[in-house]
């Protein structure tokens, strides 16, 4: 099933790089370094997918105890953490030539800076505890907090930057987007969520590989 | 406004060796672990292996 | 449970001492590391407050279990009869009295040797240090019984709690920044509200699960 997984997320890959060259319009106002949207932003938003399903193996893994549950848990967590690197590493790439500086303390990328050192720790937590059982145990509290505070660091976060009230929860610009960006941007965000799926599932099958090469 | 293509280029460089080189690091550790598996029954007639022979420690 | 601590919180007085002074080095630290200069010392003070009270903070929650740890006392928690949630509370009570008593007298000590004019601001000021604390405790004494029993703890728990105590600090700062400056509360008040909320789900999901923590 992973390796039908893995195909098709090749194909989706290689149909977002067209839909990002190919088909999606000059952007005016950036040019073509607007491109690397199409890379950025699903990035994150795989990664937050990943998360949530982190987020989901844990509870299911405190509730029911199946190794199972653990495993899609880290594997998810591990592979969310690739992604926003892969997310912080091309905004910092698209920064440079857009806002002339590599790093800025900007909202977004602050919470998303915040969000990636708390899921370091919890892959240090893994690394730390010898005892798989209570590895596990412990993650899965872990993978809750982190994922549960997600929202209020985003929150703070934003309110930190802007300093005042927040005019809208909802972000504005969304809907000026031009059809062709946004379907490129919706492509792309389904190839890299394929690949993150393949990714979850032959992390979660070495995990249970290397398990039993322990046992 | 200057195309910039060495920092478009550049991003999705990166990325592709970031996720391929997760996909190489998952390739690898299983073929490890498989290797070490199918080692098992032929270690069976040594009672005491060669360190080196014995599958890699976890970091 | 929190009695008990208390108690021998009280009879050692160890602990409390040593906060005490690491926030009085702490407090010289920062004026060092500022300069004499009073306008950029009373732009930065909120910050350095709560640096102060986190960083004591990490230190007492740090120190919560090990009582337990250093008399063998462990499996006794692991078996204590009843609800594991009741040793929660209790532990947060005990390291949540000794945070806010230490974070009390920083704040007399900033007041004096910052040359600060609390007044009208000191009962915002109590809130917003109560909830704050709140938050910093619930997590901290979660996150402390999970380190206890690993090595490198004394590394592991600041990894683990600092990034989650982002949202906290970025409130408590702002809240404090904004009573220092006079303003009115209402003004701070989503950030109050985002206080509340850390502090229920801190809370929450530290009943919740520590009984799973406390399990071997």
């Amino acid at each position: 099933m992973s390796t039908a997984l893995g195909w098709l997320a090749a194909v989706a890959l290689t149909a977002g790089l067209v839909m990002g060259f190919g088909v999606a319009p000059l952007e005016l106002t950036q040019g073509n370094v607007q491109r690397i949207m199409y890379l950025h932003v699903p990035a994150v938003w795989v990664a937050y997918l990943a998360f949530a399903l982190g987020l989901a193996g844990s509870i299911a893994y405190l509730a029911g105890r199946r190794p199972g549950a653990d495993r899609v848990a880290h594997a998810a967590c591990e592979v969310g953490t690739v992604f926003l690197g892969v997310n912080i590493a091309t905004g910092a790439i698209w920064g440079k030539p857009t806002w002339g500086t590599w790093w800025t303390w900007d909202a977004r990328l602050t919470s998303v800076a915040v969000v990636f050192v708390m899921f370091i720790a919890y892959l240090l937590l893994r690394q730390a505890v010898e005892d798989r059982e209570r590895a596990a145990r412990y993650a899965a509290v872990l993978g809750i907090v982190a994922a549960l505070n997600i929202p209020l660091v985003h929150f703070s976060v934003y309110w930190w930057r802007t300093l005042h009230q927040p005019p809208s929860l909802l972000k504005p610009g969304s809907s000026t987007m031009p059809p062709a960006i946004l379907a490129a941007l919706l492509v792309n965000f389904a190839a890299l969520a394929l690949l993150g799926a393949y990714f979850v599932t032959r992390r979660a099958r070495l995990l249970a590989a290397e398990e039993e090469a322990l046992a | 406004m200057p195309d910039n293509w060495t920092f478009v280029v550049a991003a999705y460089a990166l990325a592709a060796a970031v996720f391929g080189g997760y996909w190489r690091w998952l390739n690898r550790r299983e073929r490890e672990l498989a290797a070490s598996r199918s080692h098992q029954p032929s270690r069976s007639g040594h009672p005491r292996p060669e360190p080196a022979a014995r599958p890699p420690l976890q970091q | 449970m929190a009695w008990k601590d208390l108690l021998v919180e009280r009879r050692s007085k160890e602990t409390l001492n040593a906060l005490l002074f690491f926030s009085l080095a702490l407090l010289f630290v920062f004026q060092f590391a500022l300069g004499p200069d009073r306008e950029r010392l009373a732009a930065v003070l909120p910050g350095l407050l709560w640096l102060g009270f986190i960083l004591s903070g990490v230190l007492a929650l740090g120190r919560a279990f090990l009582v337990e740890r250093e008399n063998d006392c462990w499996e006794g928690l692991l078996l204590a009869p009843g609800d594991k949630s009741a040793i929660y509370l209790g532990k947060l009570a005990g390291s949540l009295a000794l945070m806010l008593v230490v974070e009390a007298l920083v704040l007399a000590l900033f007041v004096l040797f910052f040359n600060v004019d609390l007044g009208p601001a000191l009962p915002g000021l109590a809130l917003v240090i109560v909830l704050g604390t709140i938050g910093v405790a619930a997590v901290g004494t979660l996150f402390a019984a999970m380190t206890a029993q690993v090595r490198a703890r004394e590394l592991l728990f600041p990894v683990l709690l600092l990034p989650v105590l982002v949202p906290v600090l970025l409130g408590t700062v702002r809240v404090t920044e904004a009573l220092l400056l006079r303003e009115p509360l209402a003004a701070v008040a989503h950030w109050l509200q985002l206080l509340v909320a850390a502090d229920v789900v801190y809370l929450t999901v530290g009943l919740l699960t520590f009984d799973v923590i406390l399990e071997g």
